[in-house]
């Protein structure tokens, strides 16, 4: 066994949380909370030493006054609190709306559609290796029946049907894959616990 | 309560007490379940094995995970930086997510002891700032990608233990993503987005990603379209690239990833029986019921 009293903590606090399995009870939200409180102070903590301190305190404290402008441009946010001011909070969210559209539409366009249709369309290229060429098809196909599934300005009769039942498999593939998933990463974690539990605190295994 | 209907109503604590059985049993009992090596991970270590350290250019790793999704994501990072610092191509580590710091800090002591413990020449070492450097956590982190492509130190104008970035010696040589061979970015959340926006878009980065399994299915698009180079999906991907780094020598012994593995599939078969058995009492109580109904309507 681990003669280190953090392991042990980390050891009770894990064990604290998996008895909300059984049902729920004081020690599951002793360490809740507990989680909360630590998490809420290490935030403030980190973000007065990584970010505050460096990027605003330090550079005004050096007499770099340009500084007051994202000061009070961050300031503004709190008028939310003050109604007879609160109309000043437009003056940041602009800045952001504004900085935030002009820097993410272009990149979101080239990175998510352009290369996205790039990756369906079909060239001469593809078809050099014959199961390479099939799968081409393969999403192409699906990439139109499920857009198709989305299209509700017609009643979906004859091909459109079809093609919206072919669509609703590809989505259903879709969830399966993301269960899979899903049920891998959260095991993943019990298994991380589990190990810890064995390893570190219990010293059973390596 | 017949047999069938007992299949629909078993408590949840005995499900998870054989769920905890079947993922403590394997660690006891040393069987290995032999995992194939899926072609994303294959790929991205590939892409690393491939590059020569007299390229004079750095794998730039972001360790943007949380200590919650360690068992997935830390396997990940020590992999890549065994295999990098290995192969004598210089690291530079970044976070941008609060709670990745300590964790990077963590793997990346880990691995450098673990290399230098072989090592007997200064030469044969890993030395922080001449094959690794780790420039620490950054707010703001869309402008940080932008600029990065321009001048990584002036995003970083100190590192994480406070030197001056342009003093460390790597850091002389590597300038912006123009000296960066790929990045790889290990995420618990949707980090990889913003650096295929705005450092791949942009700048034309070379990506990588280490992700945890929850995310995966929503990049595989982006291995198809080959704006990933590779990616390492979850428990089961640090698994494989352990694997690789035994298969060719780079390690003597896997890691915790592929350990858990064997838990992972024991795991996956159990749910598997669960839903095929609830499935069954399900049909079954639905058949009985339909027929008791349609007797008393006679």
């Amino acid at each position: 066994m681990s003669p280190d009293p953090w392991i042990w903590i980390g050891a009770f606090l894990t064990l604290m949380i998996f008895s909300f399995l059984y049902k729920d009870n004081p020690f599951y939200k002793f360490a809740e909370h507990l989680f909360v409180g630590v998490a809420n102070g290490y935030y403030i903590v980190f973000y007065w030493h990584q970010a505050l301190k460096p990027n605003l305190y330090e550079p005004l404290k050096a007499g770099e006054f340009i500084y007051l402008i994202p000061l009070l441009l961050g300031l503004l946010y709190f008028t939310r609190f003050i109604p007879k001011f609160g109309w000043l909070v437009r003056i940041p969210l602009g800045f952001m709306i504004g900085w935030g559209a002009g820097v993410s539409i272009p990149a979101n366009i080239q990175a998510f559609i352009f290369r996205q249709i790039e990756g369906t369309v079909l060239t001469p290229n593809v078809f050099v290796n014959f199961w390479e060429g099939i799968w081409a098809l393969v999403i192409l196909f699906g990439v139109l029946c499920t857009v198709i599934y989305f299209f509700f300005s017609t009643e979906q009769r004859g091909l459109l049907k079809f093609s919206t039942r072919l669509g609703i498999i590809f989505i259903m593939l879709g969830f399966g894959a993301s269960f899979g998933y899903t049920v891998m990463a959260r095991v993943s974690l019990l298994i991380g616990r589990i190990q810890f539990l064995l390893g570190p605190w219990l010293g059973l295994i390596k | 309560m017949n047999f069938f209907e007992r299949l629909t109503k078993i408590d949840r604590r005995v499900i998870y007490l054989i769920l905890t059985i079947f993922v403590i049993m394997p660690f006891f009992l040393k069987f290995r379940i032999p995992q194939n090596i899926m072609p994303q991970t294959q790929r991205l270590f590939d892409f690393i094995e491939a590059l020569n350290p007299d390229d004079n250019k750095a794998v730039l790793i972001s360790f943007d995970y949380t200590p919650q999704t360690m068992p997935e994501c830390h396997p990940m990072a020590m992999s890549i930086l065994t295999h990098c610092l290995k192969k004598k191509i210089p690291v530079i580590c970044v976070s941008f997510d609060p709670q990745a710091p300590g964790l990077a800090i963590e793997a990346l002591d880990n691995v450098v002891k673990s290399l230098n413990e072989g090592a007997k020449t200064r030469e044969d070492s890993v030395i922080y700032g001449r094959d690794y450097v780790y420039l620490g956590w950054k707010s703001g982190r869309i402008a940080a990608l932008l600029e990065m492509g321009e001048k990584i130190s002036s995003v970083f104008p100190r590192d994480y233990h406070n030197n001056y970035t342009d003093s460390l010696p790597l850091m002389q040589k590597i300038k912006n993503y123009r000296d960066i061979s790929i990045g790889i970015i290990l995420a618990a959340a949707d980090y990889p987005q913003e650096w295929l926006m705005y450092a791949q878009a942009r700048y034309g980065l070379k990506l990588g990603a280490g992700l945890t399994a929850v995310m995966a299915p929503k990049y595989y698009p982006f291995l198809q379209t080959g704006q990933l180079s590779g990616m390492i999906p979850g428990m089961k991907g640090a698994a494989e690239y352990e694997n690789l780094l035994l298969k060719y020598g780079y390690t003597k012994d896997t890691g915790r990833a592929e350990t858990g593995m064997n838990s992972q599939t024991l795991i996956h078969l159990l749910i598997i029986v669960l839903i095929i058995m609830g499935n069954i009492g399900y049909f079954a109580t639905k058949k009985v019921s339909r027929f008791k109904k349609r007797s008393k309507d006679l």
